[in-house]
């Protein structure tokens, strides 16, 4: 591993753990509760992106694979690890530990119905496929709605009967971050490589990628596994922040609200849709004094912004060279070389 | 054997028939034209050849195996590679993108290449250096980081054929590239295809619906007409049949334009 990379990780851990311990300090807990929110919505917008905007494929049912990754690893967490957690003590060192297997269950999990919605969805193109997406996601949050074992309408809390003095809550800013960072290196990666240049491709011209020799049909469904498992983390994150989970809370109108980070940020810009998924998610706070004329506003922004710029805030543009970013890469790899 | 071999090729599309019957083999090494008025069937029996479209009846042979019906990312990878009528770039990718998509080695990995694993940045770096390779010899160079759409017409065409070139093929299919094109552009055209079928050793089978383009390049036309081929044989041959005088005055297009 180079210095630079070593000092930009050294960064970014120092960063999060301030963000850990200064923003309790600083912020009243609601504000924090926020930024955790802000961070999630960063991770699902990120996720859709790879889909939406680098793959060309406009899925409008996210909601549902967040739906899932929040109930699998609430699930994991209440009937499996309450007692885990119970049995080592469920000292710090120990929840640090335990977080990341929730996650992962959640993202494994979303990222299985992804590929069950993919294969049959992927047949179609373009609006049929969306309707296709929004469907899916509607069958999933209803299907989980009729499911007792994670509370059904009742909503389903993050507490075991078992052992009801575990707590299963992961308020941490540094694990949303953190994960938020993750999710977006790890789709850079991917979509500014060799690799991810075949999704673009297919972004472009379905026809032309085909007969070029991209398999179109693998890059579009390893696309929406990708997308659905990160999409579940973001929904596992929320589940362990928040405590307590319920449907409503990933009915088509989250949906839309996820289509219209990546669509404001910017289709194919992953900067774009970090800074939509941000300003979004806390726009609807600061206009709070508003009252009954803070989503009319909001819904007045939203137009205007797209009447302005209907390539989004940053078209396919990133805000700044993503350190991941393959040309980059290959480019100073290739000067090291001569 | 022929390297390519299309027999009794059927293409309807509902109750309309755009290839009838039809016949063609392209020997190892050749530069064929296939000429004709629009509407003959030309682009059908391209997309035919290349996957887009299975043929209703018939067989397509590639190098002795039958590949009529196959996904068109299973026939590239067999060898054959084209370009489009109506212009398919990637418009917003550069042109040196455009050319690195088609690189089969580079995309290969998919989402694999999330993990970085060993060797990727070797794979990157040599994808590129082949890219800029590619765009050098079509004349693209100074375009290497241009997004695709804001070439110039000509340029667009040029890396069309760059992007084919890139998938490596056996059997090149040139679909209308002079279109639009003065005629110094479309002399120094003929010189491209002459030079690219010698540098990389290829067989091409090239559309146009006029045979003036074709007459000094290809040493085989073949003509079609309303999805039936109605000549095939050398440039003049063809050029005086009647059969061939009649299908172009009775179209917009004169064969000896
Ligand atoms: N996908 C399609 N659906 C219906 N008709 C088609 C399709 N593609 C081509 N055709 C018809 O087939 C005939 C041959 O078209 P084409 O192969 O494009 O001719 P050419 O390339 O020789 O000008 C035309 O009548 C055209 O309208
Ligand atoms: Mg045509």
């Amino acid at each position: 591993m180079s210095g630079a990379s070593l000092a930009r990780i050294g960064a970014l851990l120092l960063a999060l753990a301030a963000l850990q311990w200064l923003a309790p300090l600083a912020l009243n807990p609601y504000y924090v509760t926020i930024l955790a929110r802000i961070g999630i919505a960063i991770t699902a917008a990120v996720s859709l992106q790879l889909v939406n905007g680098f793959t060309g494929q406009f899925s409008i049912g996210h909601a549902g694979f967040m739906a899932l990754g929040a109930y699998s690893s609430a699930a994991f967490s209440v009937y499996l690890g309450a007692a885990v957690l119970d049995s080592l003590g469920g000292g710090g060192l120990v929840r640090l530990v335990y977080f990341p297997f929730p996650l992962i269950c959640g993202g494994l999990v979303a990222a299985l119905a992804g590929l069950v919605v993919a294969v049959p969805a992927l047949r179609l193109r373009g609006d049929y496929l969306a309707i296709a997406t929004l469907g899916a996601g509607e069958i999933i949050r209803i299907a989980i709605l009729n499911i007792d074992a994670v509370g059904g309408a009742r909503g389903f809390s993050l507490a075991s009967s078992a052992y009801p003095s575990v707590d299963l809550r992961f308020d941490s800013l540094a694990g949303v971050y953190g994960v938020a960072v993750l999710t977006i290196a790890a789709i850079a990666r991917l979509v500014y490589s060799g690799g991810g240049l075949a999704f673009r491709a297919v972004r472009e011209d379905e026809i032309a990628a085909e007969s070029l020799g991209v398999p179109t049909t693998r890059v579009k469904v390893e696309a929406f596994l990708v997308s659905s498992f990160f999409a579940g983390v973001a929904g596992a994150l929320f589940a362990h922040t928040e405590g307590y989970i319920h449907t409503n809370s990933f009915s088509f109108v989250r949906s839309f609200e996820l289509v219209a980070f990546v669509v404001l940020g910017g289709l194919g810009s992953l900067s774009g849709a970090v800074l939509a998924a941000t300003v979004l998610t806390a726009l609807p706070e600061v206009l709070r004094g508003l009252g009954e004329w803070r989503m009319i506003l909001y819904s007045l922004l939203l137009i205007t912004t797209m009447i302005v710029r209907p390539q989004g805030l940053l078209g396919q543009r990133e805000l700044l060279p993503l350190p991941w970013s393959a040309h980059r890469g290959a480019r100073r790899a290739g000067r090291g070389a001569a | 054997m022929a390297l390519l071999e299309v027999t009794g090729l059927t293409v309807r599309f509902g109750g309309l028939t755009a290839v009838s019957q039809l016949d063609f083999a392209v020997e190892e090494g050749a530069l064929v034209a296939l000429i004709g008025p629009n509407g003959a069937g030309k682009t059908t029996a391209f997309n035919v050849i290349t996957g887009v479209y299975a043929p209703t009846e018939g067989s397509v042979r590639f190098a002795g195996d039958e590949i009529g019906g196959a996904r068109p990312h299973a026939i590239c990878a067999r060898g054959i590679a084209r370009t489009f009528q109506n212009i398919r770039l990637f418009r917003a990718l550069s042109a040196l993108e455009n050319v690195r998509a088609a690189l089969q080695g580079a995309h290969r990995n998919g989402a694999r290449d999330m993990l970085r694993g060993p060797g990727w940045g070797a794979r990157e770096r040599s994808a590129e250096d082949e890219a800029r390779q590619l765009l050098e010899e079509l004349g693209l160079g100074a375009f290497a980081s241009a997004r695709a759409d804001s070439l110039p017409y000509g340029e667009q065409r040029r890396l069309e054929i760059a992007r084919a070139i890139a998938t490596r093929p056996r059997l090149l299919l040139l679909d209308e590239p002079a279109a639009g094109m003065n005629p110094a552009e479309k002399q120094a055209l003929r010189a491209l295809v002459a030079d690219l079928r010698r540098a990389h050793r290829l067989t091409i089978v090239l559309i146009d619906h006029d045979v003036s383009f074709v007459m000094n390049l290809s040493e085989r036309v073949a003509v079609l007409d309303h999805g039936e081929k109605i000549a095939d044989g050398a440039p003049e041959d063809v050029r005086r049949d009647p059969r061939v005088i009649e299908a172009y005055l009775g179209s917009e297009s004169e064969a000896h334009a």
